[in-house]
């Protein structure tokens, strides 16, 4: 590996970490705010449970993000990867 | 206080503004236009009338994407390429650049950016719109109460002087708040555009190296990324794994060749004269 793929390697893990940073922040408001709704709804006289919309609409998002943030690669990430363990396979 | 006072000296501050409050006829327009030219074309492709509609609805997409470029670059200072992205060669017969055009992944970011232009427009307008009648509509209600304009907030009508004074101190605090909420939406709206339309494809990162090594010779790959930066500007999608990326997939299909000297990797066209030698 040279000079300019360990720095390309330094950025490439920046850039997961600010994901992920993100995704937590996201998800943070996501949790204060179903909380702050439920309790609403058990405060309130309403007996449907109106509060799972936004749960499982937002929830939809929620979920893309963590995919985002934890599973999907760029095309680029991948191939790099796959050259670098052919290398060392080599080396 | 000098983050939230900072907002009124930014001049991307006004740019937000303007660019929030075009957002929503901008918006309306383009959403129109691609929707009702795709159904028409679609559904005429049978009677092959549909084929020069689709095929102007794409040049309409292009300008109307080339025109938000400039939009989001000068009123939002978006980071756009400095070149606007390849075309399809217009080598080859009518269909396959017809095909050339339908296929390139940039026509459909342009068209997803459009359709999406109508939601963002909207949210940009509301909040544009709420936010001046926040800011300003505090100032305003006594001199209406003094010409006689009653005002109304719910079932309270506020028709005295000092009734009207109610609302001055939100008027206050949303001056203050008020350009920094401008700021950060504008912030938004300009990284949607640079993500739908400031991308720059594989085809151009490539031609972009072997420019750089024509005219180099031999260079590293920082060397490369830093021409590759000048030349196409400084976006998102020029980045140092997107360079690495490209300089492999050069190497694997043999036009650029690599060499070690000591811990980095000088290229250099596989071509022993370079293009553009003689």
């Amino acid at each position: 590996m040279d000079e300019f793929s360990k720095m390309a390697a330094r950025e490439r893990e920046a850039n997961r970490i600010a994901r992920r940073q993100w995704f937590w922040l996201h998800f943070a408001v996501y949790l204060t705010t179903q909380v702050f709704l439920v309790i609403t709804w058990a405060l309130g006289d309403s007996t449907f449970p109106w509060y799972v919309y936004p749960l499982f609409g937002w929830g939809i998002f929620i979920a893309a993000h963590a995919v985002y943030a934890f599973v999907v690669k760029t095309p680029e990430e991948i191939m790099i990867e796959r050259e670098s363990r052919t290398s060392e396979g080599r080396g | 206080m000098s983050w939230l006072l900072g907002a009124f000296s930014d001049r991307r501050t006004y740019g937000s503004l303007v660019y929030s409050l075009l957002g929503l006829p901008i918006g309306i327009f383009g959403f129109t236009v691609v929707v009702t030219s795709f159904a028409l074309g679609l559904g005429l492709v049978i009677t092959l009338l549909g084929i020069p509609v689709l095929v102007a609805t794409l040049i309409l997409v292009r300008a109307m994407a080339t025109m938000e470029r400039r939009l989001a670059w000068s009123l939002l200072d978006a980071s756009m390429p400095r070149r606007p992205p390849m075309r399809p060669s217009s080598y080859g017969s009518f269909w396959q650049h017809l095909l050339d055009l339908f296929s390139a992944r940039q026509t459909w970011r342009e068209i997803g950016f459009i359709l999406l232009r109508l939601p963002l427009g909207i949210v940009g307008f509301t909040i544009a719109i709420a936010l001046i009648g926040l800011m300003f509509g505090g100032f305003a209600m006594p001199i209406l109460v003094a010409v006689g304009v009653e005002s109304q907030i719910g079932s309270w009508i506020i028709d005295t002087i000092p009734e009207s004074f109610f609302y001055l101190p939100i008027s206050f605090l949303f001056l203050l708040v008020g350009p920094r909420i401008l700021l950060g939406w504008g912030q938004v709206s300009g990284r949607t555009a640079t993500s739908f339309l400031g991308v720059v494809d594989n085809r151009e990162m490539k031609r972009a190296v072997t420019e750089t090594l024509v005219r180099t010779g031999e260079a590293d790959a920082f060397s490369i990324l830093s021409e590759m930066e000048l030349r196409l500007g400084r976006v998102p999608s020029v980045n140092s794994t997107r360079a690495e990326a490209t300089l492999l997939a050069l190497e694997s299909t043999g036009q650029v060749q690599a060499h070690r000297e000591g811990s980095t990797t000088m290229y250099r066209l596989r071509d022993d004269k370079p293009l553009g030698q003689k």
